[in-house]
């Protein structure tokens, strides 16, 4: 994998807080869904079973990969499920950035799972998406 | 000792009182009234560098009247701080989902008991076990109470009143809710489908995070103003009483979520301009600030009706664990109130949109805004401490609708991160300690619990202290945790 999650203590101190280094936007997108599916529980410990196929375009980067987290956190509410893994490919084509992501998980269970927290949305606090000089970089924060 | 002032900022920050610190003016650019913190010297000290930034933040937003206040258990927020109390011109000022917070109407319901800790302790297992059944915690837990898109609308509009109608509760419960557990005159057709999926299986859950269910008992020399404890139900002598916290759950935060877009682009077109993105707002006469201040009435309706259900389940478990009705065991509602919302009230200045972000409201005796069976006591303020201490209940003052806009804190704020606090202690190991002290502790998630640990969190006795001595709130009783259900 060619992205590093790095878990941020002293800023939004009742919530969680990460950043992501990657080496290109596909791979910080991919870091930042790693980081969020994590936040929800151990995906080692979810089975699969539930899937859903999503398509988001946007000229944006950052609103894109702001989206696509509050999706996440969206079909954990709406589908009361937990996630495995959500394997995705960011495609660049003009000025547009076409993300298409399976969200693969399973419906919340107690005595299977190691559950985490119940993360409520994705903030704009601090939120920012950047590239410099090949390196891209993501700061979330979860409000849970 | 040194008399320096050491807080955790740049900025001047001169003494009021011995409660009361001010940020003036001229400490920020943009800053159209002074900052006010609520907080004795100790606490203020304490207090994170983010919160005298975002409390002159929220200072520079147009229509603010008289201070941008924080209450003594402030913490860093979006945008605005948790703690963070704050009045805008209804007609020439916004509304901010920033000054609301994310979980709209989170708030404290306190119901009593006839019950006393010799009645509850030979069943507490049997009965914190039947609560943790009954009373879903935690990430992605649903409710029993099955709802169509329509009848999920009428909870929207109707609140707490939809759940009494249903047989979830008791008429006379009503009149013990801010609100009467309903804001009436909402248009639920301005809520997102988005809002409504997420929110149309939450009925009747806790959530996570610092939400909790408590069983608490009262003491005797824990009272402190004993007849206004009995006016409310509280008589002491080791009596059992249940708190709740938790609020609009994953409906409220995606009205915020949704409305915070909407603003994000309608700002440019009002020519406003603010310090952080999170303060994103509209003017509150504009079409998007009445359509949020509508959504976020659907979600503050919602809120009353989880906490009502919930409180349904509560009784019904207390009835089967001690054989008797929830009306036989003394089941009243002592109060619930919302620490997150945004309200029009009335002040000198005239009518205000009075921002509540992890603050509650405290209306003094004889507001006529509060119902004949609280004009005599002031409003009950009820405030969460973390699951080891304890918590209180206060009543409102004339002097906090004097001097803040009716406001007081909400609970004990933290002071640690959630990661520090999972470094310090394991929730297994937690829960041990907790039950060796007396608190039985069910959780669903064991790292959640470590999050929550007490240390995690200021000194409740000493928040209370602040808002007391301030003279804006009133201690009336200090409750003991006994059993705790977290998510």
């Amino acid at each position: 994998m060619a992205w590093t999650i790095r878990w941020l203590e002293h800023i939004a101190m009742a919530d969680a807080a990460f950043e992501v280094d990657a080496s290109s936007a596909e791979e910080v997108v991919r870091g930042a869904t790693q980081a969020l599916i994590e936040s929800l529980a151990n995906p080692v410990t979810v089975s699969g079973g539930w899937e859903r196929s999503i398509e988001r375009t946007d000229g944006d980067i950052s609103a894109l990969l702001f989206d696509w987290l509050s999706e996440i956190v969206y079909w954990k509410d709406a589908a009361g499920v937990v996630f495995r893994e959500a394997p995705l490919t960011l495609a660049q084509a003009g000025d547009l950035w076409l993300l298409r992501a399976r969200l693969i998980g399973a419906p919340v269970d107690y005595q299977t799972q190691e559950l985490h927290a119940d993360v409520k949305g994705v903030t704009k606090h601090l939120y920012h998406v950047s590239q410099d000089a090949g390196q891209w970089k993501a700061l979330v924060v979860l409000d849970v | 000792m040194s008399d320096e002032l050491r807080v955790n900022t740049d900025m001047n920050v001169n003494r009021i009182s011995d409660e009361i610190w001010e940020i003036p003016m001229s400490e920020k650019s943009g800053m159209l009234v002074p900052a006010r913190i609520y907080a004795t010297r100790n606490i203020l000290q304490s207090i994170n560098s983010g919160v005298f930034d975002q409390v002159t933040n929220v200072a520079c937003l147009p229509g603010i009247r008289r201070y941008a206040l924080c209450m003594p258990d402030g913490h860093w927020g979006y945008g605005f701080p948790i703690g963070g109390v704050a009045a805008f011109d209804a007609q020439e000022g916004i509304i901010s989902p920033g000054g609301v917070g994310y979980d709209i109407n989170c708030g404290m319901r306190l119901i009593r008991t006839d019950l006393t800790l010799a009645d509850v302790q030979p069943h507490l297992e049997r009965l914190m076990t039947e609560l943790f059944r009954k009373v879903p915690a935690g990430v992605g837990a649903s409710g029993f109470v099955r709802l169509s898109r329509e009848e999920f609308g009428r909870v929207m509009t109707h609140g707490a009143k939809w759940c009494v109608e249903r047989g979830y509760g008791w008429h006379r419960d009503l009149i013990r809710m801010e609100e009467g557990g309903c804001i009436e005159g909402v248009d639920a057709s301005v809520v997102t489908d988005h809002a409504i999926q997420r929110g149309i299986n939450q009925l009747g859950t806790l959530g996570s995070g610092n939400h909790y269910l408590e069983v608490q008992v009262v003491s005797n020399d824990r009272i402190f103003d004993l007849a206004t404890a009995a006016a409310l139900g509280i008589t002491g002598h080791e009596q059992i009483v249940v708190m709740v916290h938790c609020g609009s759950r994953g409906f409220g935060h995606q009205v915020a979520s949704d409305y915070l877009k909407v603003f994000e682009k309608s700002m440019r077109r009002y020519g406003i301009t603010v310090k952080d993105q999170q303060l994103a707002c509209a003017p509150f006469r504009s079409p998007e600030g009445q359509e949020y201040f509508s959504a976020m009435n659907c979600a503050a309706n919602t809120a009353f009706a989880n906490r009502q259900v919930i409180t349904h389940q509560i009784r019904e478990v207390f009835a089967t664990v001690f054989g008797q009705s929830a009306e036989a065991l003394g089941m009243e509602l002592v109060y619930d109130v919302a620490h997150n919302i945004a309200k029009v009230e009335r002040y000198p200045e005239g009518e205000l949109v009075v921002h509540r972000k992890g603050a509650t409201r405290a209306f003094g005796p004889g507001s006529p805004e509060l119902p004949e069976v609280f004009r005599q006591t002031g409003q009950p303020v009820i405030c969460g401490g973390s699951m080891e201490t304890g918590s209180y209940l206060l009543v409102g003052t004339d002097h906090a609708v004097r001097d803040t806009f009716g406001s007081t804190m909400h609970g004990a704020g933290r002071t640690m991160s959630r990661a520090q606090a999972k470094r310090m202690v394991r929730g297994g190991e937690l829960q041990e300690q907790m039950q060796q002290r007396g608190i039985l502790v069910k959780a669903v998630s064991m790292s959640g619990l470590a999050e929550e640990a007490g240390f995690a969190y200021k000194d409740i006795s000493e928040v209370v202290e602040s808002v007391d001595r301030a003279g804006i709130t009133k201690k009336v009783a200090e409750l003991r945790p006994i059993g705790n259900i977290k998510g």
